[in-house]
């Protein structure tokens, strides 16, 4: 395989682990307890800002770039650190949007939330050097290991796999266990959890801060690998394509949510570059988010439980292997609710 | 504290607005143990605020509810159920993308690897507990006759069948107060009936039950005693058979 095929084989992989992992942190949130929201990507782009300023050094007062909080932390502690960040922003924003207000005013609220992030982080230069974002984040371990720039890139590779296996050991451990199945009680009916002794405002803040916590490291791991930031790629929009993702894989199942950011994000998006360029520039750019959001549309209305839908928990008689299987349709999401 | 007919439950002076509209405006009633209490009266007359309040689904505006001789006034609902005050809701809320097996699961009290922590120290720690559980659910499962239905998805029940839910779920939590709103609306006469022998059945086990029904021949049957509310008052109780015979309660009826 020529050397360009490698590092395009191995960006994409990199990608694709970012995504699974964001999408695993939003289906915890959304596939898993209900929780819609649509700021999702702030909790990714905290993440990213967290790593990049651990990792760039203290901002001298005449750089070129501004920001605040700036150290040189060793890999892997940026990106253990991104997570601490996301959970504790979720942990802010869930405080007062989650303990409050019903799905739908919580919504509205993540909405709003991402916007006045993107505008604080725009406008405010001292903070993350506004819109111009942060450059220049040193990669992890670069000046560790002696590789050429392609071993570096598999090494980098090996890195995010192995952070995909840790994330996935915690959205499997939720979600196979009596805790999965009480946030899925309190997603279908947050009354009748709660006077079944449930704390569903417990519940659906611990979602909430796994979520953010894991959308912080996906973030930490995609500003690591193209070192820069700017509030630009971490628009409200971009929320919408894992959603899009966790929807059309199938929300609520972790597996489903990894074929979901296969094909969303990465398979859908690479595959544009593609074709050859046609209509005037930033065409082919703009038909990719309107075919996102068709793509999301024709999912919850035709095939609302995705590619792979919630697996159905079944128990084994005694006496008995337990056997799951068996596709007998399921509540439709879209008009029952769910 | 078991002892039958000694007061489970205690209401006292109980009021509830909604702005200007006062829902419940002085309730005082008790809840003996090991009886169905039937609560009573038209529509609008309150019966269902006074079960959200029990429930903690909704703050009094004041008045005082003591549970076990302790007061639990504005506790919410899901430390209330913990205490043992179950309820089941009027509508169905079964969890609809659950399944019947897994509706009765999540009711189970004290569960292992509800928490965090404890679901990470793996299957081993809390598949021994959740076995137990499952042997449990299918002997509420047998008992109600829904065996069949265990591996179905709660949204797929009929109406009649997620009415059984209701109650079993209710039961898998293990209450000490079981709260019924209407507990056979909209279900057909048959399935009405066995619902009514299983309360009675429930009733004879020694569970305490709590019960709005609009069906005075059904509440005749099941309940002694008897609250009567109009209007957001506790306007009679007793037995069937003396509240049929006050006045107020004829006019209540008759004119509400």
């Amino acid at each position: 395989m020529s050397v360009a095929w490698q590092f395009y084989i191995s960006t994409v992989l990199i990608y694709l682990g970012v995504d699974v992992i964001a999408g695993w942190g939003l289906n915890l949130q959304f596939g898993v307890a209900g929780l819609v929201n649509f700021a999702y990507i702030v909790f990714q782009a905290a993440g990213a800002y967290t790593a990049a300023v651990l990792t760039l050094g203290p901002a001298t007062k005449d750089g070129f770039q501004q920001y605040v909080g700036g150290a040189h932390w060793p890999f892997p502690l940026p990106i253990l650190a991104a997570g601490v960040v996301g959970g504790l922003l979720a942990a802010l924003v869930g405080g007062f949007a989650i303990r409050r207000l019903r799905s739908d005013y919580e919504a509205m609220v993540m909405l709003v939330v991402s916007l006045i992030a993107t505008s604080v982080a725009t406008n405010q230069s001292g903070l993350v050097n506004g819109s111009n974002g942060l450059d220049l984040v040193p990669k992890p371990l670069a000046t560790m290991v002696n590789l050429s720039p392609i071993g570096y890139q598999w090494l980098f590779v090996g890195i995010t796999a192995a952070i995909c296996v840790c994330v996935y050991w915690l959205v499997h451990i939720v979600t196979s266990s009596p805790l999965g199945r009480t946030l899925r009680a309190v997603r279908d009916n947050e009354q009748a959890a709660a006077a079944l002794g449930k704390n569903v405002t417990g519940l659906r803040m611990l979602a909430f801060v796994l979520g953010g916590a894991i959308a912080g490291v996906s973030g930490a791991i995609l500003v690591e690998f193209i070192s820069a930031w700017s509030p630009g790629s971490w628009l409200y929009p971009e929320t919408f394509v894992y959603f899009t993702a966790v929807i059309v894989g199938g929300s609520g199942n972790n597996l489903g949510v990894m074929v979901g950011a296969l094909l969303v994000p990465v398979a859908f998006l690479e595959a544009t570059r593609f074709i050859p360029q046609f209509g005037p520039p930033g065409l082919i750019d703009a038909l990719q988010w309107i075919i996102v959001g068709v793509l999301a549309l024709v999912f919850l209305w035709f095939w609302p439980r995705g590619v792979i839908p919630e697996r159905r928990r079944r128990f084994p008689r005694a006496g008995q292997g337990g056997a799951d299987g068996g596709a007998r349709p399921a509540p439709t999401g879209l008009r029952s609710g769910a | 504290m078991s002892e039958p007919g000694r007061p489970l439950l205690t209401v006292r002076d109980l009021h509830r607005q909604f702005g200007g509209v006062r829902a419940v405006n002085g309730a005082s009633f008790e809840v003996p143990v090991g009886r169905i209490t039937g609560l009573i009266g038209p529509n609008g007359a309150g019966k269902s605020t006074v079960l959200n309040v029990i429930a903690g689904a909704i703050k009094p505006t004041s008045g005082e509810i003591a549970y076990q001789e302790q007061d639990i006034t504005g506790l919410p609902s899901y430390k209330l159920a913990r205490r043992g005050i179950i309820r089941t809701f009027q509508l169905s809320s079964e969890f609809a993308a659950l399944t019947v097996l897994e509706n009765l699961l999540v009711a189970a009290p004290a569960q292992r690897g509800e928490a965090l922590w404890q679901a990470a120290l793996g299957k081993r720690y809390w598949r021994p507990q959740e076995r137990a559980m499952v042997e449990r659910a299918r002997e509420l499962l047998a008992r109600f006759d829904m065996s069949a239905k265990e591996d179905e998805y709660a949204g797929n029940l009929s109406g009649g069948q997620k009415r059984l839910l209701e109650l079993m779920r209710g039961l898998m939590a293990g209450p000490a107060l079981l709260l019924l709103d209407e507990p056979m609306a909209g279900v057909n006469p048959s399935l009405a009936r066995r619902i009514e022998q299983h309360l009675l059945d429930l009733c004879n086990e020694g569970l305490t039950m709590f019960m709005i029904e609009h069906e005075l021949a059904v509440v005749e049957r099941l309940c002694d005693p008897v609250i009567v509310m109009a209007q957001g008052r506790v306007i009679a109780q007793g037995t069937m058979a003396d509240v049929r015979a006050d006045r107020e309660v004829l006019d209540a009826y008759l004119i509400g």
